[in-house]
């Protein structure tokens, strides 16, 4: 016992005592958010989301949908256009197609991405569903301007025309997708993926188009 | 690994799997191989190691072995082995499945070596999707505006029409397989294939389904699985026509049957079969006069 304590009295004198904050200056830009105003927060996520948008509008090459993915521009996205897609507002079937709406997008996302994981793709499960919802937007576009069009007096050149515009959107769509997840995939391999892609734009197309509200 | 009778290192777990299709060499004279030589060629590339490995030459100690990794059941790589499948595959089975042809069956082709679970998948989404948005139409040119709303029901009911169709039949033939001929003769994933990719041919025909002309649909309808049903019958043909002569076309007539079925049931239940033969007059006159009656409300 003696051994081992002077053993421990002969070391503890070469120990040395650091001492020194905790928090590091590498880590002061992340923590000092915690501290600003919600405001700024949500401004900065607010100001991402609104670039991201503007890749699925206009497809530039830049990684920034795929690297820096989120979820909130799908949700807004689809919660727009679930809501757009009612027809009746009054009675409580309308809380059951917005469901129905929600659920077919993101059980429509979901089976997309697991397909491209499945088929070997380089690209993860949420990463796919950011890009798919955020190329929704064109759709949404149409859309809008559908139920803007219907406040029209009824003619049969309406129906032509607006069809024509949804189908204008799914084109835009499927090429802002294509543009995003094709690389996505191996060249022999790549068609089998993006068909998927365009049954389920296609799908939502034709709810779009089939839309009716009730007057 | 293990040391096989004559000295050689085999990888068993690659030995078994290739019994199907080659014969694996496990045991080869001395003088044949020349060891150093394997060795500096194993130190070179990486991806022989794994086909010297299986043919039972020795691996040296100091390599990497790329040896594959059991995934589980949770892991989605487990499932990629289903979808090993490229573009120009999937288009010969899907025209392969359309074409009958008599003495060829294009299963044993192009599904055997490598049946996939992509192609019937999305063959079945397909069509249901086709169905749900086909009968939508069909109610939206039938019902006055005042009427129509998109019915979600039309896709869960086709879904489950469909998918029951798909999964249920290649049980049962799986079943029957075994308890009438006491072998497994297809794989259940065979069955899946096959059954996924006969229902290709429906996916125009739901299309040609909206143009409301009760014989065109009859016939369309009759023609189409006719079709599939013929190449299903080349495809089974090898092993039934090896049993009792009057069991074996009971056996053919009841899959033509059950395929027919399917295609009328789903026809009737989405599509309005128009009746131009019974009752002519009446249905479409009461639907033109409210849709007369609504405009007229509207311009007024």
């Amino acid at each position: 016992m003696s051994d081992d304590q002077s053993f421990f009295l002969s070391t503890s004198k070469s120990i040395e005592i650091i001492e020194g904050n905790i928090t590091s200056t590498s880590n002061q830009n992340e923590l000092s958010t915690l501290d600003e105003p919600i405001i700024e927060t949500v401004k900065r996520d607010l100001k991402a989301v609104l670039r991201k948008f503007g890749h699925a509008l206009i497809p530039r090459q830049s990684s920034t949908l795929l690297q820096q993915w989120d979820l909130w521009g799908p949700l807004i996205l689809v919660t727009v256009l679930a809501i757009l897609l009612q027809s009746d507002t009054t009675t409580a079937s309308s809380g059951m197609q917005f469901a129905e709406i929600f659920t077919l997008v993101l059980i429509g996302s979901a089976m997309i991405s697991i397909n491209s994981q499945l088929l070997g793709g380089k690209i993860s499960f949420f990463q796919s569903v950011c890009v798919l919802g955020y190329c929704l937007l064109p759709l949404l576009i149409a859309a809008f301007t559908n139920n803007l069009l219907l406040y029209l007096p009824y003619r049969s050149m309406l129906h032509i025309i607006r069809f024509l515009i949804v189908m204008t959107a799914f084109a835009w769509t499927m090429y802002a997708s294509i543009r995003f997840l094709g690389q996505t995939q191996q060249p022999s391999r790549r068609m089998l993926a993006i068909y998927p892609i365009f049954l389920f734009y296609f799908l939502v197309s034709w709810l779009i188009i089939l839309h009716k509200p009730s007057k | 690994m293990m040391f096989s009778s004559d000295g050689f290192l085999t990888d068993n777990n690659a030995s078994s799997t290739n019994t199907g299709q080659t014969h694996v060499f496990t045991s080869f004279p001395n003088s044949a191989v020349d060891v150093d030589d394997e060795r500096s060629e194993n130190k070179s590339t990486t991806q022989q190691q794994s086909d010297l490995g299986a043919y039972g030459l020795p691996l040296p100690a100091t390599a990497n072995e790329s040896a594959p990794e059991q995934y589980r059941m949770w892991q989605i790589e487990y499932y990629q082995k289903y979808f090993q499948v490229d573009t120009q595959q999937v288009l010969e089975r899907l025209i392969g499945s359309m074409t009958p042809r008599p003495n060829k069956s294009y299963f044993d082709s192009t599904i055997r070596q490598n049946p996939d679970l992509y192609g019937p998948f999305w063959v079945c989404v397909t069509f249901i999707v086709t169905v749900a948005i086909s009968g939508n139409i069909v109610n939206y040119f039938h019902q006055s505006d005042a009427e129509f709303q998109i019915d979600f029901s039309k896709i869960t009911l086709s879904a489950i029409l469909v998918c029951l169709y798909w999964w249920i039949m290649p049980a049962s033939v799986y079943f029957f397989f075994r308890w009438r001929l006491n072998r497994i003769e297809y794989t259940f994933l065979e069955l899946l294939c096959i059954y996924g990719y006969s229902l290709t041919i429906f996916i125009p025909i739901s299309i040609l389904w909206i143009i409301p002309i009760g014989w065109l649909q009859w016939t369309s309808t009759i023609l189409a699985s006719i079709i599939s049903g013929s190449v299903l019958i080349v495809t089974f043909w090898p092993t039934i026509n090896a049993d009792h002569k009057r069991f074996s076309t009971v056996s053919i007539l009841a899959v033509l049957f059950l395929h027919l079925l399917m295609a009328v049931c789903i026809m009737l239940v989405f599509f309005h079969v128009s009746d131009n033969n019974i009752n002519p007059t009446t249905p479409s006159t009461t639907i033109s006069t409210s849709t007369i009656l609504t405009t007229a409300k509207k311009m007024t």
